[in-house]
């Protein structure tokens, strides 16, 4: 009775444990490569932590706790690094990965709809072609868009050249895209000027952000039952009413997770800035994750760096949440 | 309130032709059904009738408007979906008011209608409702209501019950016939239920590969059908067909099955006079078969020879499948029957209620 009593409890023991024993060699790895470098940030971002405390670490004798100062640096834009305004960078960032969904989920709907109509020729073909740029390296696009771009030789300019003639103007245009500081519309963003090379990278993006919007479009579409169509003209609906009243109430379950997954992909899209504009004209279309990039790369601020870091993660995390909360409240309409 | 007609419509998909001349006028008021097996043209006739397709060839009128080259939205028509269609994200009552909104209809006006019809089909309480939380028949009803609020000159049902479970589709059935009475509207619906189409049509088109086979009274379409298809559709157990001869005997006339001969009465052989030898298919339904212990005494009974294959009982009645040499048929015979399986038996013919259709034409001779 005993030995069995204990023997029982020891294979509940087993049972219990087991599990865990299972999650272990995952929490080992995590532990080692996620823990334990955000704490070592967290701890460094209260110091004064630069190239010289590389090779100690944090057992440099001459590392200083400096408590907030980091912190409070950013805020108030006391770095020494010129054009520096953490807000207006957050406004900005904000801005730009708002401007872009706002662009890309109606522009990928509009032409999901269109090539969706029926009876069209090639329909697959374009579904095909407009695909392409999501799978081009980030790089050759930013490349190829940097040169369209380009003052002199850029194909962009010579296209305004091109169409303005008809407007009586003759000889070259040469707009500076990445250089231009003056926004060409002042005070549209209040506290964050939009500079051209705002407007340059946000039309470089439309051609790299939209077909996503409308693949997922194309799906969802291609679910909404036709009777509803059909009972919808029958009570009365033009074609522009069954768009407004059946195709977009319907595409939105689809369509606002996909908005939120282009949001934070805008809100952190750090190749294509780093390699177009490099954050610049004078620091405009600089992101937070650029401007991170920048303090450990070119400025070797570490502690600072860390610091900007944790901020950067309050932040992901706050759009993390309200994102989350806006996916999830996205009820499903299908008929169960 | 208006009248249909459909005038040689013709409907073609490519190269298949669905709808080979239809020709059908319904009268205002009238609820007539379009029954047939599924892929016989009958829906497509009804979305040729709502505008949802387009017309081939002919010409369809609702009314006295030729209706062709209207759009669906203006032929003043409701239909009900066999889907039911309801728009997943609206409340029951905006799926109602959907159309009436669309066309510019008062508020309060919206407000009466919708009310009104959503108590007449006892749907209320469901007002607020999307119509993911609404169970099938109660989906069923705000279709109908989608329909009803609407005020239309006809209404079109394309095989509205056949989503719902049996017990359902017979309350809906009834629910539907009411709802006809009471509007006093042209109904136009269509199924491949030969059940539904008896218990609620005024008429009824059987259409078959496209052509109208008959269109009838349910009652006229039961006792005279014109074809041999008519007669099998119409009718459940179906009625029964024998592969046979007319042969002379002296001056009466018989059905030769080879398997068995019944003679046909005096009073029903006018027709058939002059046609010995000819092969013909003769016809009986379930009902004019009898076990002979239980047979009528004043009917022109004919005795044939069969074998119990298998009995069901169904209470009321007991359905009987037979064999008789090459031949299998149903009898549907009186519940009292002591008939059990493999009873070698002389089950009896009423000979009063017989159909003959020629083996080549399948048209009904009479």
């Amino acid at each position: 009775m005993e030995i069995s009593k204990s023997s029982s409890r020891k294979a509940q023991w087993q049972k219990k444990s087991l599990p865990y024993l299972y999650l272990l060699p995952a929490f080992l790895i995590m532990g080692v490569i996620t823990f334990y470098p955000l704490i070592y940030q967290v701890i460094i971002s209260f110091t004064n932590f630069e190239t010289q405390h590389l090779l100690l670490g944090l057992k440099s004798p001459e590392l200083e706790f400096i408590g907030f100062k980091n912190y409070v640096d950013i805020f108030t834009a006391a770095l020494p690094v010129e054009n520096f305004n953490f807000f207006r960078v957050l406004e900005f960032n904000f801005w730009w990965a708002l401007s872009n969904v706002m662009l890309h989920v109606p522009a990928g709907v509009l032409i999901a709809t269109l090539l969706n109509t029926e009876g069209l020729w090639m329909k697959r073909i374009y579904r095909a072609v407009y695909i392409l740029p999501v799978v081009v390296p980030p790089l050759v696009v930013a490349t190829i868009w940097t040169n369209i771009f380009d003052e002199r030789y850029g194909a962009m300019n010579q296209l305004l050249a091109n169409i303005s003639t008809y407007f009586g103007h003759v000889g070259p245009i040469y707009i500076r895209w990445f250089e231009d500081v003056k926004p060409p519309i002042p005070g549209f963003l209040p506290g964050a000027p939009l500079t051209l090379a705002y407007y340059a990278m946000m039309m470089a993006n439309f051609w790299l952000g939209w077909p996503f919007m409308s693949v997922v479009a194309t799906g969802a579409l291609q679910s909404i039952p036709k009777d509803l169509y059909e009972a919808a003209s029958i009570d009365g609906a033009t074609g522009g009413q069954q768009f407004w009243n059946i195709t977009v109430p319907l595409l939105r379950p689809a369509m606002i997770p996909a908005a939120v997954y282009g949001f934070t992909l805008s809100f952190n899209l750090f190749n294509f800035v780093f390699f177009m504009t490099g954050g610049g004209p004078a620091r405009s279309t600089e992101l937070l994750v650029t401007f991170a990039y920048n303090l450990v790369r070119n400025l070797r601020w570490y502690g600072v760096a860390a610091a900007f870091a944790v901020i950067i993660f309050a932040v992901a995390m706050v759009v993390f949440l309200i994102t989350n909360r806006i996916t999830r409240a996205t009820q499903n309409y299908s008929e169960a | 309130m208006a009248s249909v007609t459909y005038k040689n419509v013709v409907k073609k998909f490519g190269d298949q032709t669905i709808i080979k001349n239809l020709n059908i006028a319904v009268e205002d008021k009238e609820f007539l059904v379009l029954v047939g097996p599924s892929g016989c043209g009958k829906t497509t006739a009804l979305r040729l009738l709502a505008g949802l397709e387009e017309i081939t060839d002919g010409e369809i009128v609702i009314g006295d408007r030729v209706v062709n080259d209207v759009a669906p939205k203006e032929r003043d028509i409701a239909m009900v979906f066999q889907s039911y269609a309801l728009y997943p994200h609206l409340s029951v009552y905006d799926n109602m008011a959907f159309g009436l909104k669309l066309r510019k209809t008062p508020k309060d006006e919206i407000k009466r209608r919708v009310n009104e019809a959503a108590e007449v089909l006892g749907i209320t309480d469901l007002l607020q409702r999307k119509p993911r939380q609404l169970s099938g028949g109660q989906r069923q009803r705000v279709a109908v209501g989608r329909a009803i609020v609407r005020e239309p000159k006809v209404f079109l049902f394309d095989e509205p019950l056949s989503n719902l479970d049996a017990k359902l589709r017979v309350q809906m059935r009834a629910e539907i016939s009411k709802l006809h009475q009471r509007l006093q509207t042209t109904f136009i619906y269509v199924t491949h239920d030969q059940t539904e189409a008896m218990t609620m049509a005024t008429r009824i088109a059987v259409i078959n590969k496209g052509n109208l086979q008959q269109l009838d009274t349910p009652q006229n379409l039961y006792d005279h059908p014109n074809n041999l298809f008519v007669a099998g559709f119409i009718g459940s157990p179906a009625m029964n067909f024998f592969p046979a001869k007319l042969a002379k005997n002296g001056e009466k006339m018989l059905v030769d099955a080879g398997d068995f001969k019944v003679q046909i009465p005096d009073s029903h052989s006018a027709p058939y006079k002059n046609m010995d030898g000819r092969s013909v298919i003769f016809g009986i339904r379930p009902e004019n078969i009898h076990d002979p212990e239980f047979a009528p005494q004043n009917i022109n009974g004919e005795k044939v020879p069969a074998k119990v294959d298998v009995t069901e009982l169904m209470g009321n009645e007991t359905l009987v499948y037979l064999v008789s040499g090459k031949n299998t048929f149903v009898g549907r015979v009186d519940p009292r029957s002591k008939l059990r399986i493999n009873d070698s038996t002389q089950v009896v013919f009423d000979m009063d209620k017989f159909h003959i259709f020629d083996a080549g034409s399948e048209e009904a001779i009479r």
